[in-house]
């Protein structure tokens, strides 16, 4: 690595001229390329091709080195040969050989690199827990058959007091009865309840209640729901065990309070509902829509004022203005670069979960990108009907009224309505880091498995998404 | 009587656009500008209301300066001026209607046409500047679903909607096919024999033979020629557009 590259700038002749490259040593240049890539080139006069075969050299053998699978070295390897060959080529014809033999060796180089950063794996990919996905995708939770509720109960006292009588565990409405005996029980007791005057031969679900309104599963290992059918006259008899958890949170696990067991019965009656996930898929779409909505109207209002400090035909006039049409631009560059899903993160932190962080932060994406589109209108303003009106005799403000309005009226709204429905699609994710909206809902169901759950809230999503993009693509047809 | 006194603009890139020029232009006449692209004609019709601010000289229009008007004074003035530009310069996505009405600007209540309301004798007007260049029923178009020459004609009714006594046309037909010329100058022509004044700038010289009362010359930005259209032969047409010229005829294209 003695030889220094600027020897043959005593020959120096334009770079990149290969036909009229001066001729010298083959061998000698060889011998430089060998030691140090491109040394060969400068040689031979070719001094940016030298430089940039000896950075090009040095990037690709430094990400083999870094990365590196013994089997990459090929790369470098077959680059630095081709160099080799190069500098004698120059220095023998005086003329170069192609570019694209080290372009494609490098391109093996990134693209192995590439394939083990990102760690592709097929293998890993299982078909068991695709379809444990996917089954219950096929189903969306989004509406269910509309069914009758046939429901009893009876208060239970838990657990026995030394010193009180319980109250009779027994109760009677409307000649449906329902009893358990005996009247009291601690956690783990053993009750035998029994309700009668319900639907004969129908599944009857049997659960409890806490005195503080806890829903407790009473089949399996207190995990299931307990399932008896009643008989032909409508009464099922059935032994419970008192959740063991029933005392949980009661201040003072001694004192004897009414629980409640339930018995209830559906049955279809006919046509189909939302269901109580399918309910809230839509309280997150209207939410994401509105959510969308809010954003883009407060984002017009600042874009549009910013968006006229951002016009160069109207700022480039003298330094100071143009000074603030500069930073304005940078600004507006360096925030329209950030995804709303990030700005998000950091408005929860401030304003706290929910779709007013969802908001803001697609507000303030919107608004830097939203002001760049505007400024590009403002930019393109033909000023001959401006003139035209000032020459009627019309003052400034109707110069503005007629000759300006008129001309960015039309795009600002076409625009407007185009962000609104980008807006919709980032509201669908802000509420995967707490922005509210459709996201915050689906993330959760994601957590706990709900993929029915999850399902219908992509069917949801993708109806809202392309009916806007629809209709907004009609919209804009008009306007512009 | 319009009287324009040792004309001259600098642009504020030192480009000399206009030099010394000085002419009368008697009420009536049909006055047309020649001269090559570049040589001044737009500049000198765009300082006669102002639209460009001149260096110096004095333009007097009876005996009221323009060059000296504050600017209340000057739209008072302007109103009287009606101008017709080669781009037509209407409001692309505006109507017909409201590109002629905005004609109307300088005389309405300014608060009035903020908010888009027209007296009803505004909109009549409109119609019978509108029937007067022969495309009442595009009214309801948008201004850049007409055809050139349509265009051109609505930018004549706004100029019409004026009123005006003197009619400034920036090279009017030159972005028209030549075959229109004839049908725009035409209008001109009729308002000039209702008593209006017409400055234009035209480029072909069987046009100005055939409309000018009276020919000026500019020629970077000096006047070169003042006279009577017949005056122009191929010496003087030499002297104004320079030894390669060649004349080329609207009508013969």
């Amino acid at each position: 690595m003695t030889e220094k590259p600027n020897r043959s700038s005593s020959n120096h002749l334009p770079a990149g001229n290969t036909a009229e490259s001066r001729s010298g040593s083959p061998i000698l240049s060889a011998i430089l390329s060998a030691l140090m890539p491109g040394a060969g080139q400068f040689y031979a006069g070719q001094r940016y091709r030298g430089v940039a075969m000896l950075i090009a050299m040095l990037v690709i053998t430094g990400m083999v080195f870094w990365y590196g699978n013994p089997i990459w070295y090929l790369s470098p390897i077959a680059v630095w040969l081709w160099n080799i060959w190069d500098a004698i080529s120059l220095t023998k014809r005086g003329k170069g050989r192609t570019l694209l033999l080290p372009v494609l060796f490098s391109l093996i180089a990134a693209y192995s690199i590439g394939w083990q950063l990102i760690g592709i794996n097929f293998s890993a990919a299982s078909a068991d827990r695709a379809m444990a996905v996917l089954r219950p995708m096929l189903r969306p939770d989004l509406f269910e058959t509309r069914k009758e509720l046939n429901q009893m109960w009876t208060y239970v006292s838990v657990p026995c007091s030394a010193t009180e009588t319980p109250p009779p565990a027994r109760r009677e409405v409307d000649g449906k009865v329902a009893f358990a005996t005996p009247d009291c029980a601690g956690p783990g007791g053993t009750l035998i309840v029994s309700v009668s005057g319900m639907w004969p031969n129908a599944d009857t679900i049997v659960w409890w209640e806490t005195a503080i309104g806890d829903d407790k599963p009473l089949g399996g290992n207190e995990n299931a729901p307990l399932i008896v059918r009643t008989d032909e006259t409508g009464s099922l008899t059935t032994a419970i065990r008192v959740p063991s958890t029933v005392l949980i949170a009661q201040p003072d696990p001694t004192l004897m309070l009414q629980h409640k067991v339930y018995f209830d019965q559906y049955r279809p009656i006919g046509g189909f509902q939302l269901s109580t996930n399918g309910r809230y898929v839509l309280q997150g779409m209207i939410e994401t829509v509105t959510m969308a909505l809010m954003a883009t109207t407060l984002a017009v209002l600042l874009a549009v004022p910013i968006s006229f400090l951002a016009a160069r035909n109207l700022m480039g006039g003298n330094p100071i203005t143009f000074g603030i049409y500069v930073i304005v631009r940078t600004i507006l560059n360096i925030v329209r670069s950030i995804e709303s899903l990030i700005i998000a993160i950091v408005f929860v932190i401030i304003v706290g979960l929910g779709p007013f962080a969802g908001m803001l932060a697609i507000a303030v994406h919107s608004v830097a990108a939203l002001a760049k589109l505007y400024s590009e209108v403002i930019e393109g303003i033909d000023p001959g009907p401006i003139e035209a009106i000032r020459a009627t005799g019309a003052n400034w403000l109707q110069v503005v009224r007629y000759g300006v309005i008129p001309q960015i009226v039309p795009p600002f709204t076409a625009f407007t309505i185009y962000r609104w429905d980008i807006n919709v699609r980032s509201s669908t994710i802000v509420g995967f880091v707490g922005g509210g909206g459709i996201g915050w809902y689906l993330v959760q169901w994601i957590q706990i498995n709900e993929m029915r759950a999850v399902s219908a809230a992509f069917i949801a999503i993708a109806i809202v998404v392309v009916t806007l993009d629809y209709i907004s693509a009609r919209v804009r047809e008009r306007l512009v | 009587m319009l009287r324009i006194q040792n004309l001259t603009k600098i642009y504020p890139n030192g480009t000399k656009a206009l030099t010394d020029v000085s002419f009368n232009v008697q009420d009536g006449e049909f006055l047309v500008v020649i001269g090559l692209s570049g040589s001044g004609k737009s500049t000198l019709l765009r300082c006669i209301n102002r639209l460009i601010e001149p260096t110096r000289g004095k333009i007097f229009w009876d005996d009221m300066d323009i060059t000296a008007a504050s600017p209340a004074e000057l739209r008072r003035i302007r109103r009287q001026i009606g101008m017709v530009f080669q781009q037509f310069n209407l409001v692309k996505r505006s109507s017909v209607m409201t590109n002629v009405l905005s004609g109307r600007l300088g005389y309405t209540n300014p608060w009035l046409s903020l908010l888009g309301i027209w007296s009803a004798a505004d909109k009549q007007r409109a119609l019978e500047a509108l029937e007067r260049v022969g495309i009442a029923d595009k009214a309801g178009n948008r201004a850049d679903s007409l055809s050139g020459g349509q265009q051109q004609r609505v930018g004549i009714a706004r100029a019409l909607m004026q009123e005006p006594r003197l009619i400034l046309a920036d090279e009017p037909v030159a972005s028209l096919d030549p075959v229109l010329s004839h049908s725009i100058l035409q209008y001109l022509e009729q308002l000039n024999k209702d008593g209006k004044t017409i400055i234009c700038s035209l480029h072909f010289l069987d046009l100005v033979h055939r409309y000018a009362t009276r020919v000026i010359a500019l020629k970077d930005g000096y006047k070169v020629f003042e006279g009577l259209p017949s005056e122009i032969d191929r010496v003087k047409f030499k002297e104004i557009y320079g030894e390669e010229a060649q004349e080329v005829r609207a009508t013969t294209l």
